[in-house]
Order: C-alpha cells, then sequence, then structure tokens
C-alpha cells in the first residue's frame, strides 16, 4: 500500500472542504473493507484518506412514524442487521442486513461505504431502491436528498459531487399491508457476494397484488427497476402461473454483466427463477 | 505520510504506540506488539486467519488500519486462555479435532468466541453462517462446527 496522509475531520464541513481541496487525490475511508482492498492492490493510490470517524451526524439508527427510518451513513450492516426499529419496521431490511458478506465484514462494513463504492455485486441498493429509499447528501454547500435510483449512476459510480458525503440514508413508511421479500442467489455458498438479487415490496389484499415493486439487483450495472411486471402484477390475483410470467418478464427486459463470475445469459436464467420463487414465496405459494 | 499516536487496550494492557498511517490492524499486533498468534493468511479480507475482536465484535485485521482502532478495545486469541487454563472453546477444538495443520485456528477461535457471546445456544446451521468468514483448508470443517457446539454447551454449564 501506498503512503498516505490519514485526516480525521471534525465535521461536515471540514471534511468537505479537505476533498474540496485534494479532489482526485484523496478518498473518504468509512469501514474501509473494500477501500483497503482497493488501496492495497493499487487500484487507488490516494495521497490523502479522509476518516469520517469523527462525524457524530453520520451514526444512529432512528424511526419516526411519519419520517420513517434513518439510518447514519456509518452505521455497520452488523447494527442495521441487529437493530430493533429495524426489524420491527422494514423487517426485509434486516434480513438483507444479515446476509452482507460474513460477520466479521459485517462488523466492520458501513451501509454509507457500501453505498458510495457502487460495487454491483453487493446486497443493500436494490434492498433499498425497492422499500423507496433516499440518501442524504451533504457538504460545506448545504444538504440535498436524492432518491437512490438517481444516487446510483453506473457501475462503481454515484451522483456524489466532489466534496459531498453521504450523511444518511431515509427509508419512507410502509403502508398498511405492505409486505416485502428480500432474496438472492450465489453461485456457491463460499460466495459472499450475489450474483443475483431480487427485492420486492406489494401492496397485498389476501392474494391479489395492488401494487408492486420489483428491483433486481448484482446482475445489472446498478439495480434495476422492473416496470413491465410491476404493471402486470397490480391488481393481478398471484397464483403460481402469474409469479412465473412476471418473472420471465423481469429476467426478459434486463441488461444482464458479463464476468468471470457469470455470463449474462447466466445471470439471465438465474434473474427468472430468483424472481419467480420471492415472488411466489411473498404470496405463500409453493415454489416447487 | 502522516503517523499517529494510538492509545489502546490490547487484551485488557495498555498500549501506546506511533505509527505510520498505512499500518494495518495485523501488522500492529502481530509486529509492534509481538502477539503473533494473530495470522496473515490470504490478507485481502477473505481468509478470516487475522480475526480479531474489536470493542467486543469479531473483525479482520487485514482490512483495518491500525489508526482505525486507536481508542479501542482490542482482543487477540492470546487474550482467551484465562489463568494458565484453556477457554472452553480451545479445549473443545483440541479434544474434538477442530484443527490439522492449525493455522486458521486463531481467527476461528476468535470468531466462535464472538459467535458464542451473541449466541450463546446457537444451531449447527448458525454456526456454519456465523464462522463462513473464515476458511479452513485442511478440516472439511466439520470438526470445526462440532467443537463449536460443544464448547457452547460447556460454557452453558452442561
Amino acid at each position: 500500500m501506498r503512503e498516505f496522509d490519514y485526516l480525521e475531520p471534525a465535521s461536515v464541513e471540514e471534511a468537505s472542504r479537505m476533498l474540496a481541496e485534494a479532489g482526485d487525490a484523496c478518498r473518504v475511508i468509512a469501514g474501509g473493507t473494500a477501500l483497503l482492498l482497493a488501496m492495497r492492490q493499487r487500484m487507488a493510490t490516494p495521497a490523502q484518506v479522509v476518516s469520517l470517524a469523527k462525524l457524530d451526524r453520520l451514526r444512529g439508527i432512528d424511526f419516526d412514524a411519519h419520517q420513517g427510518l434513518r439510518i447514519g451513513a456509518l452505521s455497520k450492516h452488523s447494527d442495521v442487521e441487529r437493530s430493533p426499529l429495524v426489524q420491527e419496521h422494514f423487517p426485509m431490511l434486516a434480513s438483507m442486513a444479515g446476509r452482507v458478506a460474513n460477520p466479521q465484514v459485517r462488523n466492520q462494513g458501513t451501509l454509507g461505504g457500501n453505498l458510495c463504492y457502487a460495487d454491483p455485486a453487493t446486497d443493500p441498493p436494490g434492498c433499498l431502491m425497492a422499500l423507496g429509499a433516499s440518501v442524504v447528501l451533504g457538504s460545506a454547500r448545504g444538504e440535498r436528498v436524492l432518491p437512490i435510483a438517481d444516487f446510483l449512476v453506473d457501475y462503481y459510480t454515484t451522483a456524489l459531487e466532489a466534496d459531498e458525503l453521504l450523511l444518511e440514508i431515509i427509508v419512507p413508511p410502509q403502508a398498511d399491508g405492505s409486505v416485502g421479500l428480500y432474496s438472492r442467489f450465489r453461485r456457491t455458498t463460499a460466495e459472499h457476494r450475489p450474483l443475483v438479487n431480487f427485492s420486492v415490496t406489494t401492496h397485498r389484499r389476501g392474494q391479489v397484488c395492488e401494487q408492486a415493486l420489483l428491483v433486481v439487483g448484482a446482475s445489472t450495472p446498478i439495480p434495476t427497476r422492473a416496470a413491465r411486471a410491476e404493471e402486470f402484477l397490480a391488481g393481478k390475483t398471484v397464483t403460481a402461473d402469474i409469479a412465473a410470467q412476471a418473472a420471465d418478464m423481469v429476467a426478459a427486459d434486463i441488461e444482464p454483466l458479463s464476468d468471470p463470475r457469470g455470463t449474462a445469459e447466466y445471470r439471465r436464467d438465474m434473474v427468472r427463477v430468483v424472481a419467480r420463487r420471492a415472488i411466489a414465496d411473498l404470496f405463500g405459494l409453493s415454489t416447487d | 505520510m502522516s503517523k499517529h499516536h494510538l492509545h489502546l487496550s490490547v487484551n485488557g494492557q495498555a498500549q501506546s504506540l506511533e505509527v505510520p498511517s498505512r499500518r494495518l490492524l495485523c501488522d500492529l499486533i502481530r509486529d509492534d506488539l509481538n502477539l503473533t498468534g494473530t495470522k496473515r493468511g490470504c490478507e485481502t479480507g477473505t481468509c478470516g486467519a487475522c480475526s480479531v475482536l474489536v470493542e467486543g465484535e469479531v473483525v479482520k485485521s487485514c482490512l483495518s488500519l491500525a489508526v482505525q482502532a486507536d481508542g479501542c478495545d482490542i482482543m487477540t486469541i492470546e487474550g482467551m486462555a484465562a489463568d494458565g487454563e484453556p477457554h472452553p472453546l480451545q479445549q473443545c477444538f483440541m479434544d474434538l479435532g477442530g484443527l490439522q495443520c492449525g493455522y486458521c485456528t486463531p481467527g476461528f477461535l476468535m470468531t466462535s468466541f464472538a459467535l458464542l457471546k451473541n449466541n450463546p445456544k446457537p444451531t449447527e446451521s448458525e454456526v456454519r453462517a456465523g464462522l463462513s468468514g473464515n476458511l479452513c483448508r485442511c478440516t472439511g470443517y466439520t470438526q470445526i462446527v462440532e467443537s463449536v457446539m460443544a464448547a457452547a454447551e460447556k460454557m452453558r454449564g452442561n
């Protein structure tokens, strides 16, 4: 690992000014699980590493019935997994957080860091998108809120400006009768990164799907909403056959990544399987 | 390159030392403190041989800068046995053959220690999930899982 200066700003404003001044020569460190790997492989060679550890504004998990859930960007995956508030109000999110990487990384890696790194082969972004989450970005110039779909721009690329930090993640309260499921497929159980994931939230009345939000992740550069399948499901009584038809649409409508971890066609096939099973599961149907 | 004066507690002992910013936590433990029970394996966050407890939670010390641990309470494998007696986990790994070459063992013990602290009565599948961040290339894991299950029972006083 190349040499660097490690800086510990005491406020968001100070951090923002450091980032603005250093430009591309600097990287932000939260948990460090991804950044240190990149630095040790010299894929990233920052002259300055700016730590967020002293920024209390980025800590804590709170819930308010009107505002929803606020997750400070420095919350670790294990904080999200174990939070009674997340478990009570967003069980889908707690369940997802409990599956990220492995126990050690969940104790080190942060939700904010995960989103800012924007690696496609991960769990949180798609799940958050299906929950309608937004992110709050801050700099010395002020704050702004972006839906997660606008924050994630492309493969390892976000809408963060050079002087901005991700401060917190906001998940709006879910409507009564809304249920959700996060599901994923790994090529082998020893893998820590999903090849495919699928997040679904629906308003359900008995077996009728009044509204659905379907998101494919890990197989596309950024998580992708399955709009055609969402429209197809709206108002339908969900049977195993309807779930299969919706899954076919989901799989047909994505443009999968193709890389050494999985070809585009393999990913498309697995998206179809995971989507069908997740929709069927959510409606209490047999997946056999 | 910036240097940092760190104050931390390692296995209950206060430590105060200066490190360069790029010093990894595993290197601080092994090279600065000479606690060589913690192993460097893959050094890419995959194998878990370098697992230690920071503030009571298990992390991979090759994925952490030493400076990130400033002010923290750290426990390494050297801090596991009390009063010269092996910890029940260590005894069960020995009794039940939870190791062969032994290189991954400190990491497995630290991860198991954290696992049982958070979940004193795990199922076998919870043990397997809890150990999913540690690799062993000798045992095939069966005896490791058995060792952890046996230690859990012993620690519950059965």
